[in-house]
């Protein structure tokens, strides 16, 4: 399934893979990922929505946007089949005035997962040292404090359990002011599960699972995005 | 074909050195900077005008590697660029185990004739299994058979660091102001562009190289960084290693739309390499010297509370503040420590609470001072001991009377020698520099690690603490 989802991603001469085809690469390495399917229809996002079960998310799939939220093009918590329905048009007409012209692949349905402390995880190419991995909370402490730790791919299990503590937001992680806490053990395999599927996909040049859902029964990526390298 | 381990042995612990192209422009460096070499040093030159002065030095001259009457292990190369290719061909014909390419002028210059003249001097090499280090570097240092390529760099003795250097520069600084504070290499190898062999080579040779008992690395980029990666990971598992990351290599170019790829800087890929290989980060000349020398003088301590001795009140705040900021804790003494202290100390411009604000009580009685650390030594909340030496009240009189400063000596000495816990001492120069650097040197014989600062000596016990090879 990987490898037909990278083919068919290079003949089609893209390098951005869809959340539901990024998402279909990482189920099928055993990452705990939302199940998410694409909808070209109104009828077709209730009918998955009927057996994936409400609440759900909608989410636009474009090849031509990279940031969902920047234009609009996500609906969360979305209750029933009439709520549903009204976003399904909701997001079209906003996409439809902030990215005039792009072309839609559709929407993708998935459940609401319950949350948790939000991490970010992530791999991308380093020149010298090739594939890395990238570890921190999500959010404001990602995109403005920048706090998050490194490793260099393959892992070794005590890599992760050190990357996890590294970074200064870890006492969120630990149970914080109500939340409860994460479960370590879950973010720890998710990494050597990345680590392993940076090793069997060269092709993957950057990933986000943004955000992973860190809870105290475990982890789940609620989002994901893969860009494939250039060349080949 | 990779260079094997018996030949890179035979360049890197010579018994016959060569040295090709020295002139008297250049002040004949190379040669008069093996004058102490173990062992016989030739010269090559074919330079009619040069040979008289290369003579009058004692050095046999010969017009070719091949008219020497011994197996060449070690040569040095400094003739311009566009005669390397010949002189590598030579040490290949020659069976020389090594060569130093002093030689620059290459693939750093950008030019295309440099690029050329770089692959050319691969091309010869490579096949032939030739231990070829630079081009564009200093080269070999090994003070223990006299190898140099500085005269102020230390010969005859046995050093006890390994020290790879991408830069020239960087190296020979390490080697000398670290002589200047006691450290000396086994061997460091100043490797520059690198073509033959890279950092990784000389780090296993370091690894497995019994004389070495810690590795520092001054590197700007690797080559193969999957392999560093590697080998680092098994170097720093056997011994400690200590990296110096210079400059930021630029990034890609390439359109980035990740949060990750975002992130992901060159210096946040090193720093994060270089802690999942379990080595330590520094990042200048002072830091590397100062950890190398924590690492070598002081035990480790997995524990970060530390007990403290200064000698007024003001130094007591602020040698604190130094360490904690570093990550130690100076935690208040067990209570038996305290019914012990209450005993003897003079808490009359003094404190005992932690740090211990000592002059007065060991001025009135040196005995003191032993009893403080035995205190120390037994408290259950105390990993570590630092102590202010305090050149500003003192260092004047320990020259007027030295048997004060040999009962200082001997107290701490007998700490060390006792003590499981790691011990390092601050002293500032002060405004009596010379007398200052007379207790240093002194102490520095006595194998007792002094910093400079408080800082410098929280970092410095901080950063050793942290290295995986024990």
């Amino acid at each position: 399934m990987t490898a037909d989802v990278i083919a068919q991603a290079r003949a089609e001469r893209r390098t951005l893979l869809s959340e539901i085809e990024a998402k279909q690469m990482l189920a099928a390495a055993g990452v705990n990922v939302t199940e998410t399917r694409l909808a070209a229809s109104a009828d077709e996002a209730a009918s998955h929505a009927a057996e994936l079960g409400y609440p759900v998310a909608l989410k636009v799939v474009s090849e031509a946007i990279t940031h969902k939220t920047d234009v609009g093009g996500v609906e969360l918590g979305i209750a029933d089949e009439s709520a549903l329905r009204a976003a399904w048009d909701a997001i079209h007409a906003r996409v439809a005035e902030a990215s005039p012209g792009a072309e839609l692949q559709g929407l993708s349905v998935q459940p609401m997962a319950e949350p948790g402390a939000e991490v970010i995880l992530g791999i991308t190419q380093d020149q010298q040292f090739g594939p890395v991995l990238m570890f921190g909370l999500g959010g404001v402490f990602v995109e403005v404090l920048k706090d998050v730790a490194f490793r260099i791919v393959p892992l070794e299990p005590r890599d992760a359990s050190e990357m996890v503590r590294e970074i200064q937001g870890f006492p969120v992680l630990e149970g914080f002011r109500g939340t409860p806490a994460a479960n370590l053990d879950a973010i720890e395999s998710m990494l050597l599960q990345l680590s392993e599927f940076a090793e069997a996909n060269p092709d993957v040049a950057e990933l986000d699972l943004n955000p992973v859902f860190a809870r105290p029964d475990g982890a789940i990526a609620v989002d994901a995005r893969i860009l494939l390298t250039s060349d080949s | 074909m990779a260079v094997t381990r018996e030949r890179l042995t035979r360049a890197l612990a010579p018994k016959v050195v060569a040295v090709i192209g020295d002139k008297k422009a250049s002040g004949y460096n190379w040669l008069r900077s093996m004058k102490e070499f173990d062992g016989p040093v030739y010269s090559v030159q074919v330079d009619e005008n040069e040979i008289p002065g290369i003579e009058e030095l004692g050095i046999p001259n010969y017009k070719s590697l091949t008219d020497i009457p011994d197996q060449v292990d070690f040569a040095v190369c400094a003739v311009p660029r566009q005669v390397a290719p010949f002189i590598v061909q030579g040490c290949v014909e020659a069976n020389v185990g090594g060569v130093t390419l002093f030689t620059s002028g290459f693939a750093e210059t950008g030019e295309e004739i440099g690029v050329e003249l770089q692959n050319k001097i691969f091309e010869i090499a490579d096949p032939s299994g030739l231990a070829l280090i630079g081009p564009n570097c200093m080269g070999l240092h090994v003070p223990g058979l006299g190898v140099r390529f500085n005269r102020d760099q230390p010969a005859g003795v046995q050093g006890n660091i390994g020290f790879v250097s991408q830069s020239g520069t960087h190296g020979m600084n390490f080697s000398l102001t670290g002589a200047a504070q006691g450290l000396y290499c086994s061997t460091l190898v100043s490797f520059g562009n690198g073509i033959i062999l890279e950092a990784s080579d000389y780090l296993e040779y370091l690894a497995d190289d019994p004389q070495t008992e810690v590795i520092g690395m001054y590197i700007e980029g690797a080559r193969d960084g999957r392999r560093l990666f590697r080998t680092l990971r098994e170097v720093a598992a056997k011994k400690p290693v200590i990296i110096w990351k210079g400059g930021q290599t630029e990034g890609g170019g390439r359109a980035i739309r990740s949060h990750t790829a975002s992130l992901a800087s060159d210096q946040a890929i090193w720093e994060a390499m270089i802690r999942q290989v379990g080595a330590v980060a520094v990042h200048n000349l002072d830091e590397m010297i100062d950890v190398v020398k924590a690492t070598l003088l002081t035990k480790r301590t997995q524990g970060n509370r530390l007990g403290l001795i200064a000698m007024t009140g003001g130094q007591s705040v602020v040698l604190t503040d130094a360490f904690e900021k570093a990550g130690w804790k100076v935690p208040t003494l067990s209570d038996d420590s305290y019914a012990q202290l209450s005993e003897f100390f003079n808490i009359i411009g003094g404190s005992y609470r932690n740090p211990l604000d000592a002059a007065g009580t060991i001025g009135q009685d040196p005995k003191h001072l032993d009893t403080i650390f035995d205190i120390l030594n037994a408290d259950e909340n105390i990993d570590a001991v630092g102590m202010e030496l305090s050149a500003t009240f003192m260092a004047r009189r320990w020259q007027d009377k030295p048997e004060e400063f040999d009962r200082l000596i001997n107290s701490i000495k007998r700490f060390r020698d006792e003590s499981d816990k790691p011990f390092l001492a601050a002293l500032h120069p002060s405004h009596v520099e010379e007398a200052a650097l007379k207790a240093r040197l002194r102490l520095q014989e006595e194998g007792i690690p002094t910093f400079p600062t408080f800082e410098r000596a929280a970092n410095a016990l901080r950063k050793a603490s942290t290295l995986s090879a024990v």
